[in-house]
């Protein structure tokens, strides 16, 4: 009889008080990419090999469309340089940057959205958010803090990684943790949230690093001078603005 | 002394039971260290290892090795296996969807092997294609994500990669039939069993046909693994060989089996000393054996001969074998000395391994000396009488037998002719010194392997269709003073006591720079302080200078026109394809853009690629430092040596805009290195050994005319074998320049065995005339049959699949036909022509004062030539 009734009681207790993968990807893909109505922060960008980058990013939020502006301030010689992103949940996105000593505009291609971001060990879909349809999510572990879920990509071959895990904060829905390994088991990637600070109400990610383990090279990014809920216009978003930078917020 | 020596044969020829005994359980002792630590592992005894790595031809301590290993480190390079795919029947070469899909395959494979570093490895799969597309959209994206469906897709791969010069002529063939996979691998020593892995793929995947694997690692890690064929095969036939001529001559299986054993335990016992000691099998140290069985074998022959010449007369084992010991202890004694002279002198070249080398022949030789006298009278004892009936001549003098009588006509021939004889000599030697003249230094490791070796195969097959697998790397550096830091601070606006505060005196440029960060995080105005840091940073970052790329871009145009660059590759070639493609792809946008800043934006684009850290190959990411990759198809020394000349006359003709230095790096230069070392190592050793012989020879004969007329057979052939090289085009490469040394025992060997006799013989026959009858007796006879025995006995290493093996096979005969030829035919003409002189003092024990003095001028010589160099 106990026998019987041991698993029909796990199978209760897992539908009815736990949540499902999917469920809890979508919420920490709200928290770490969707908080507040739009944003902004000082990143500055530390890469092993000794080089420093600092920029300032803006963020709104069109539904689950999402536009970014980033804005580089150092080096000097990169100064004034821009990115604008027009991230589509029904379609590709669209990147567009600027090159101040060029006085060029050039879109970048869409698809692969797995390249570096700016030379760092972040990839351009670490910094807009990876679609959490392009994967399978499964539920392989709950801790006493943690989520952690396993991902594995619906179309093989789309991205370098076999799978990744993530280990996702139960009470802020905050991933804290991401590892990523190729054929094999092999964890090659790693990504860690170094501080998380309550600020204007939002709990943040003020700390990361992604490392790379093969080469030992890693990208630390901190966040400074972050604000919630500014009221950013709609059209700073826009080509115009790659090219004529919108001081105020920019300072 | 002789007498001391002597009775060291006569000992075993009281004992020969335990003389035997005695060699052969030093051997097997020997043995069994070598082989405990594998029957016992973790036994603290060394095992036997084996090195093939090139680089350690040069201390590990050495200023150029420890350079390249310091590079290496900070543009991330790694040893390369490539891995060239050809194909031959399909119109559009290897861009055809069945090759592609292998190659696809072959890729993924080479990923999943240990030691291989995937993030770096170059395939068309795994490398960045830029693009610049329609509507200002500039792409990056996979060469090759996944394998093309159609020939048309096939055919596109290859269209683009052409236009990246990063990829053309070194991914993909200029022929565009072509292509190759560069995989880099964590360590040289498993080269070997990742290509054969890459090659069972290959063949797994029914395009082991279409490819082909190159580079110098594999090359190496390859030759390691030959060399222990050539060693159980090449040197085994050789002694089979020299069995048989053995055989021919003395017609004694058991007698003959003597100097087998005796070769055979000198081998065991040096090898396994070297084994012992922890010493490593190296390219130098595998060809002991090789070196050591030839002298091994001639101490014996020689006792041989004369047993065979005079045991008729006896009829006695041990009155004949007593009477042979006493007229050959003295000669053999200094035969063996010379020898290991010439060999120890190895030990003060600067190269690691020819001093292992040297040493251990050397002590092989010594062994071979003491097991000679000891083993071979002590076996001829342990013989029973029976076993040698009818052994000997059969006539009743040594001039009777044919041989004999021909010998003895040709030393009066050299008597009645001696000047022409003399002269023919002479202009013999001029003439070497014209081939000598122009000998060509030069090597190269794949050639080590004969033509139709599959490493020469690839070799030729990948360096005829692309730049080149063999790779150097210019090392350019701008150096900066914390003084010029200093003022540079000073310019952009930081307080001169500022500046003083922040850099203490034993600061580097980084702590400096760290410190103005530092100082500039609390200032109120943080970001004005850090843009003046930005400005002082860009100045001393060099490598994103216009001026600085452009003068790299003429360099890089100038090493076009040198021979051997098959392409060379900068962080110039990455900003200008950069450029070309942020504008509309044309080829009038293929430029260096103006401005510092235009530089640093066009690096930032390219930063955003899949593989952003290939820029890090190129450059330091403070700008500091810069490498030029040059491709050379070919890996000999002297292209490269030449490539070197090239750029140095380019910079001393073109200066660059601001203070660089500028160092070679990479195997094909560390080569060249070791090359040049080698060849100035071997000139002072053999000049200061040849001194050194020079003097025992004046000692022995007591004697600096005598001494003199011992090392004529070595000078001439010498000189001979090194003008026969210069005139046949052979290059001057590391086994032939060991060879040298091995001349220097070798042709000796004979003149002190004739001369020697020559002397005794004349003190009892009064005249010169008188003497040559006996002498071109027994003593020319066992002149004769060692040359022949040992001269044909290392034909079999002609096949040797090695080439450094076919050489010292070749040079080992020519140098023993040489130095008997000029003994038996130059020394009696020059004794002829000489003889007032040379019997003067009746050869008498007192040397005279001519002597003396040569004797103290050369001692001189010899410890000014030790000191000095």
């Amino acid at each position: 009889m106990k026998k019987i009734l041991f698993p029909i009681l796990m199978g209760l207790s897992f539908s009815v008080f736990a949540m499902n993968a999917n469920e809890i990807v979508s919420k920490a893909e709200q928290a770490s990419y969707y908080q507040g109505q739009d944003g902004r922060a000082k990143v500055t960008m530390n890469i092993s090999d000794g080089r420093s980058r600092q920029f300032v990013i803006l963020r709104k939020n069109f539904g689950k469309d999402q536009k970014f502006y980033v804005y580089f301030q150092r080096p000097s010689d990169v100064r004034k340089m821009s990115f604008l992103i027009h991230k589509y949940m029904q379609k590709e996105d669209d990147r567009w940057m600027f090159l101040p000593a060029l006085d060029l505009v050039k879109r970048i291609a869409a698809g692969d959205k797995r390249t570096s971001f700016a030379g760092s060990h972040f990839y351009y879909e670490d910094v807009s958010g990876r679609d959490p349809k392009e994967d399978k999510h499964e539920l392989v572990d709950t801790t006493d803090d943690f989520y952690v879920i396993k991902s594995t990509p619906k179309k093989s071959g789309s991205a370098e990684f076999a799978y990744y895990k993530t280990w996702i904060h139960k009470g802020t829905f905050i991933p804290t943790k991401a590892s990523y390994y190729k054929k094999g088991d092999k964890e090659y990637r790693q990504y860690e949230a170094l501080k998380v600070q309550k600020l204007d109400g939002f709990q943040t990610v003020t700390e990361a690093v992604m490392r790379d383990l093969e080469s030992g090279g890693e990208t630390k990014l901190s966040y400074n001078e972050v604000k919630y809920n500014m009221g950013l216009e709609d059209n700073l978003f826009t080509e115009r603005y790659l090219k004529n930078p919108p001081k105020q917020y920019l300072k | 002394m002789f007498q001391k020596i002597k009775k060291i044969s006569d000992w075993s020829i009281a004992n020969p039971k335990r003389a035997i005994k005695l060699n052969v359980v030093l051997a097997a002792v020997l043995l069994f260290l070598v082989a405990l630590p594998f029957i016992v592992p973790g036994i603290p005894l060394s095992k036997l290892r084996v090195d093939t790595d090139p680089e350690n031809m040069l201390s590990k301590t050495e200023e150029v090795r420890v350079f390249h290993n310091q590079m290496r480190k900070e543009f991330h390079l790694y040893d390369i296996v490539v891995v060239g795919v050809v194909d031959k029947t399909h119109s559009q070469g290897v861009f055809n969807v069945d090759s592609l899909k292998g190659v696809y395959a072959l890729t993924e494979y080479a990923k999943t092997l240990d030691g291989v570093v995937t993030r770096e490895l170059m395939a068309p799969s795994t490398v960045d294609s830029i693009e610049s597309g329609a509507q200002g959209v500039v792409n990056f994206h996979w060469l090759m994500p996944e394998s093309p469906a159609t020939d048309k897709e096939s055919k596109a791969i290859y269209d683009q990669a052409k236009r990246i010069p990063f990829l053309n002529g070194t991914l993909v063939s200029e022929d565009g039939k072509a292509l190759a996979l560069y995989v880099p691998i964590k360590s040289k020593d498993l080269s070997y069993a990742i290509s054969k892995a890459l090659k069972e793929k290959a063949k797994e995947l029914e395009i082991s046909d279409q490819v082909f694997i190159a580079g110098l690692p594999v090359a190496q890690d390859q030759f390691g693994v030959e060399m222990f064929k050539q060693m159980l095969v090449s040197a085994p036939l050789a002694m089979l060989f020299i069995f048989l001529l053995m055989y021919f001559f003395f017609r004694n299986v058991r007698l003959i089996a003597s100097p087998m054993i005796v070769a055979g335990l000198s081998v065991v016992v040096t090898m396994g000393l070297l084994v012992v000691t922890g010493n490593t099998v190296h390219i130098m140290s595998s060809m002991i054996p090789i070196f050591i069985m030839p002298i091994a074998v001639l101490d014996a022959v020689h006792i041989l001969s004369d047993f065979f010449d005079v045991y008729p007369k006896f009829k006695d084992r041990k009155k004949a074998i007593n009477h042979v010991m006493s007229t050959l202890s003295m000669p053999m004694l200094y035969t063996s000395i010379t020898t290991v002279v010439g060999f120890a002198s190895l030990a003060f070249t600067p190269i690691p391994p020819v001093q292992v080398f040297g040493v251990f022949v050397a002590l092989g030789v010594g062994f071979a000396w003491l097991s000679t006298i000891t083993f071979i009278p002590a076996f001829i004892m342990l013989m029973s009488q029976k076993s040698l009936d009818g052994f000997g001549l059969k006539e009743k003098e040594p001039g009777e037998n044919r041989l004999g009588k021909g010998l003895q006509l040709l030393g009066f021939k050299m008597r009645d002719y001696a000047k022409p004889v003399l002269g023919i000599a002479l202009v013999g030697v001029l003439v070497s010194f014209v081939g000598i003249s122009k000998i060509q230094i030069n090597d190269n490791p794949v050639k080590w392997f004969s033509k139709s070796h599959d490493i020469r195969i690839a070799d030729k097959e990948l360096n005829d269709r692309f730049a080149g697998t063999y790779m150097a790397y210019l090392a350019l550096e701008k150096k900066t003073l914390v003084s010029d830091l200093k003022s540079k601070g000073e310019k952009v606006g930081f307080p001169p006591e500022i500046i003083g505060q922040l850099s203490a005196e034993d600061e580097t440029v980084s702590d400096v720079l760290e410190n103005m960060r530092d100082y500039a995080d609390v200032q109120d105005n943080a970001d004005l302080w850090h843009q003046k840091i930005d400005m002082i940073e860009s100045d001393l970052q060099v490598f994103k200078n216009p001026e600085m790329l452009h003068y790299i871009e003429g360099l890089q145009s100038h090493l076009q026109t040198v021979g051997v660059v098959g392409k060379s590759s900068s962080i110039v070639d990455i900003i200008k394809t950069v450029h070309r493609d942020l504008y509309l792809g044309q080829e009038k946008d293929f430029r260096l853009p103006d401005t510092s800043a235009a530089i640093a934006q066009t690096l930032m684009t390219y930063q955003n690629s899949h593989r952003p850290n290939d820029l890090w190959h190129f450059v330091t990411p403070d700008y500091t430092k810069a490498t030029l990759f040059v491709q050379l198809n070919s890996g000999d020394n002297k292209d490269m040596a030449s490539l070197v000349k090239a750029v140095a006359d380019y910079q001393s003709k073109y200066p660059a805009p601001f203070k660089i230095t500028s160092k070679w790096f990479g195997m094909t230069y560390i080569n060249v290195v070791w090359q040049d070392k080698m060849v100035s190592g071997m000139m002072q050793s053999f000049l200061g050994s040849f001194l050194i012989v020079l003097l025992l020879m004046t000692l022995l004969f007591r004697s600096i005319g005598w001494g003199m007329l011992a090392m004529l057979p070595l000078v001439i052939t010498i000189s001979g074998i090194y003008g026969l090289i210069g005139f046949v085009g052979k290059d001057y490469d590391m086994p032939i320049a060991v060879l040298s040394s091995l001349s220097l025992g070798l042709a000796v060997d004979y003149a002190i065995h004739f001369l020697a006799r020559a002397r005794v013989l004349r003190g009892k026959n009064k005249t010169w005339d008188a003497t040559i009858k006996p002498l071109f007796g027994d003593p020319a006879q066992a002149i004769f049959r060692n040359v022949i025995v040992i001269s044909i006995g290392f034909v079999p290493l002609l096949f040797a699949t090695l080439v450094p093996y076919q050489t010292v096979g070749l040079f080992i005969s020519a140098i023993l036909f040489f130095a008997g030829a000029v003994t038996l035919l130059i020394l009696p003409a020059l004794i002829t022509l000489f003889q007032k002189v040379l019997f003067k003092n009746g050869l008498n024990h007192n040397m005279t004062r001519v002597t003396k003095i040569s004797v103290v001028v050369l001692i001189g010589l010899i410890i000014i030539e030790n000191v000095l160099f």
